[in-house]
């Protein structure tokens, strides 16, 4: 699959190339860098709109077939270019906490349905997953099929007003 | 540079297992990649020992590579591997040195492509993210991430971008993605072959009988009652014999006021006066609201002759037919009773200098006549217009029934008149004198300028926002301004007038009971003011910003911004515009003055206001005079 042609890319810096992959993707870009050694062509996709782009790194060994569109001068200023490693980390440190966070809110081996009222209820109630029981306030459980008949424990006031809760959730979906 | 053990891989198709552990992307960086260490890489493909290719490590687009893969560090990504699933995580690090794997943190399945395929979407959904995901060189095809900063500067923004993501600010909550770039905007034109839909073109014309009745649809479609009774929120009317009549009386006078010839832009054009001679009036002078120039909304020239005719009733005194059209400037509105009176008085007190007292006596009679016929004309005509003339009537006859003095500071800068500075130092002198009509006069005195300056509209605008039983304020405002120190006890003096302000059917009585409250209401030795139209004009030492000829003509003192600033209660702004106020020297600070002082009457910028009649600048300058401007806002505390 590897093609010949792709080889000369890395002298194509800038060029606008349009690809069709192995696995059925077909995009166009601009060559930003090729790395012979590991086969990996950097693409950048879309115009450029400022100093955040869309980058492809693909695999040049999965490319079917391509097409030179143009030749443009190197999309990336060699000027401009330096690294601040610490932000970087400081980065993704940050990502990672909110998909954490995130990976909180989602039950594991819940439908979607109960997905989706988990987010509903999260909206204007503090919840939490326990296995597959929505917990709200730490007190009132919400079971499977997550319907308002499904709403136990707690104080009565915070039993009905999950369960009032719960009951608009199902008239809106 | 810390090196991981390699971990034989495990022979597992899932991706979500831990394949086999990569370098450490990050702690390369600080050198070149090298392969001097030991390359724990033994599973790799080829299996060639990484150290022969050390060479190709130096080669600029692999550091390129490394280069971009580093900016993609800590960003969202998505991964395709070879079996067509996608992979969605936060990119970690990757195995550079020869071929090119990954390690993505929280990483989440997005596509099977496996042939177990697609898995009901609930099912996916519950599986939680893979704290770490490794996926070797061999299955990948290809990473795809959007929005990287590449380049410097992009690269500070994103970092600084993302560290404050921690602080959930509001637009970082309700942009989800990052902002579009600003898109060219375009004139709209409309479309030679658009569809053209006849119902829609005159959609606004005979907007009372359209031929469809919703409350009849309403009951029909769907049995709603309309429960409306008119009477509920409105007066009811009299229906009776009398009703033709006054309803007559009525529809003439609005008839007559609808049909004015006005200067104003905005209601020539309702009225359907065309314009002015001058046609490349902008659409900003066309239709704004801001008040930008000369404005005589309604001032009309033609009231003269009945106010002269009521002048001489309450004064006496032979007044010009500028006075009398000062006022009716003033108060525009069709109860010409009330106004002549009212102009009258203006026009009397400006002339005469004599002694406040009676001249009071005389404006506070003027008022109540005032009052007296606006009252009527309003209880017959009942519109809101009428309304506001009275109501302008009444400020500005309680405005001119105070004292000339004051008045004739205020023409000073417009008409002409005996306003000599020496007048107006003794007006004020006088003025300081009386104490019971100090509330009166200023607001005389107030409203004087606004009148002689050919703003009539503008008048008009400050008077009704004083109407709302903010005349007295405006009224205390004004004495505030037109004399310093003494107006305190005029501010007691209105304090009472707003109360008479309060609707239309002000009753003449209770403002002059106010006004009179102190003791005799009006000088009966007042003079009358009568405007001299021979007199010089008065002209400040500085040069004032405008020509003298507009001044004269208009004779009102048009405040270039009171229509703007109806309402405003604030400072007045006058923007830069402080000639010398005869001898005082009082430096024109609107800012600095009225506010502060918690009495309103209280305005250490008395003569200021003088000063801003003269200036009657028409246009550009954003001269607020302060003096105007306290007409609307009556009773509001500075």
């Amino acid at each position: 699959m590897a093609m010949d042609a792709s080889y000369g890319d890395e002298f194509a810096v800038g060029c606008f190339i349009s690809i069709k992959t192995a696995l059925g993707d077909e995009f166009e870009g601009q060559i930003i860098s090729f790395d012979r050694l590991s086969n990996m062509l950097v693409l950048q996709e879309g115009s450029k709109t400022g100093p955040r782009r869309n980058i492809r790194l693909l695999q040049a060994n999965y490319i079917k077939e391509f097409t030179i569109l143009g030749q443009a001068e190197d999309p990336l200023d060699l000027k401009k270019c330096y690294l601040d490693l610490a932000s970087l980390q400081a980065r993704e440190e940050a990502a990672i906490r909110q998909a954490e966070m995130e990976a909180e809110r989602i039950g594991v081996g819940v439908t979607s349905d109960a997905q989706r009222i988990f987010d509903a209820l999260s909206k204007t109630l503090p919840v939490h997953w326990d296995k597959t029981v929505i917990m709200v306030m730490s007190e009132v459980r919400v079971c499977s099929p997550y319907l308002p008949e499904n709403v136990t424990g707690g104080t009565p006031a915070a039993n009905d007003r999950v369960k009032k809760v719960v009951m608009h959730i199902d008239t809106r979906i | 540079m810390s090196l991981q053990q390699v971990v034989q891989p495990r022979p597992s198709a899932n991706g979500f297992g831990r394949r086999r552990v990569e370098r450490e992307m990050g702690s390369r960086l600080d050198s070149k990649p090298h392969s001097g260490k030991s390359n724990p890489n033994s599973f790799t493909i080829a299996g060639a020992p990484n150290g022969s290719k050390v060479g190709g490590y130096e080669s600029p687009s692999r550091d390129w590579l490394i280069y971009l893969t580093t900016c993609l560090i800590g960003h969202h990504v998505e991964v395709q591997v070879k079996n067509g699933s996608s992979f969605s995580g936060i990119f970690h690090a990757t195995n550079a040195e020869k071929d090119y794997g990954v390690i993505l943190k929280m990483a989440r399945l997005i596509k099977d492509g496996s042939f177990r395929g697609q898995k009901s979407l609930s099912e996916s959904i519950g599986k939680p993210p893979s704290k770490t995901l490794i996926i070797p060189a061999k299955e990948l095809v290809q990473i795809i991430a959007k929005g990287v900063p590449l380049s410097g500067d992009g690269l500070a923004n994103g970092l600084q971008c993302e560290k404050r993501k921690d602080i959930m600010i509001d637009s970082l909550i309700s942009h989800s993605h990052h902002v579009d770039v600003q898109r060219e905007l375009e004139r709209w034109t409309p479309v030679e072959d658009d569809l053209q839909l006849p119902e829609l073109e005159n959609i606004f014309d005979n907007p009372w009988n359209r031929n469809w009745d919703q409350f009849e649809t309403n009951e029909a479609l769907f049995g709603v009652k309309s429960t409306f009774d008119e009477e509920l929120y409105t007066t009811k009317l009299e229906r009776g014999p009398k009703m033709r009549e006054l309803e007559r009386e009525a529809s003439r006078i609005a008839r007559e006021i609808e049909g004015e010839e006005t200067l104003d832009l905005h209601l020539a054009e309702e009225r359907g006066f065309c314009f002015h001679e001058d046609f490349d009036i902008d659409e900003e002078t066309r239709f704004s609201s801001v008040f930008r120039g000369v404005d005589d909304s309604g001032y009309e020239e033609s009231e003269d002759t009945t106010l002269d005719s009521r002048n001489t009733e309450t004064f006496g005194g032979s007044s010009g037919t500028v006075i009398s059209r000062s006022f009716s400037d003033v108060a525009r509105g069709r109860t010409d009773g009330a106004q002549a009176s009212s102009s009258s008085l203006s026009m009397d007190e400006a002339q005469s200098s004599q002694s406040i007292a009676s001249k009071d006596l005389h404006r506070l009679s003027s008022i109540d006549h005032a009052k007296q016929l606006t009252s009527d004309c309003v209880s017959k005509s009942g519109k809101s217009r009428m309304h506001e003339n009275q109501f302008r009537e009444q400020h500005g006859g309680k405005s001119y029934s105070t004292e000339s003095t004051e008045r004739k500071i205020c023409r000073v800068g417009e008409e002409t008149q005996t306003s000599k500075s020496e007048d107006i130092q003794s007006s004020l002198n006088v003025k300081k004198a009386v104490s019971d009509k100090v509330g009166l006069s200023p607001s005389a005195t107030a409203f004087a300028p606004s009148s002689s300056v050919s703003s009539k509209g503008q008048e008009n605008a400050s008077l009704v926002g004083s109407s709302d039983s903010i005349g007295a304020g405006t009224i205390k405002a004004v004495n505030s301004r037109g004399r310093s120190g003494s107006s305190t006890s005029s501010t007691s003096e209105f304090v009472a007038a707003p109360s008479a302000s309060s609707g239309p059917g002000l009753s003449p009585s209770s403002s002059v009971g106010s006004l009179s409250s102190e003791k005799s209401s009006l000088n009966p030795n007042a003079k009358e003011f009568k405007l001299n139209p021979n007199a010089k004009s008065f002209m400040p030492s500085q040069t004032p910003l405008r020509p003298p000829s507009p001044v004269s003509e208009g004779s009102f003192y048009f405040p270039a911004n009171v229509s703007a600033v109806p309402h405003m209660h604030t400072v007045p702004v006058g923007i830069g515009i402080a000639p010398s106020f005869g001898h005082q020297p009082v430096i024109y600070n609107p800012q600095a003055t009225p506010v502060q002082s918690p009495q309103p009457y209280v305005h250490p910028n008395g003569p200021l206001y003088g000063q801003q009649m003269i200036l009657g600048h028409p246009r550009q300058v954003l001269y607020m005079p302060s003096y105007p401007q306290e007409m609307p806002y009556k009773g509001r505390e500075f």
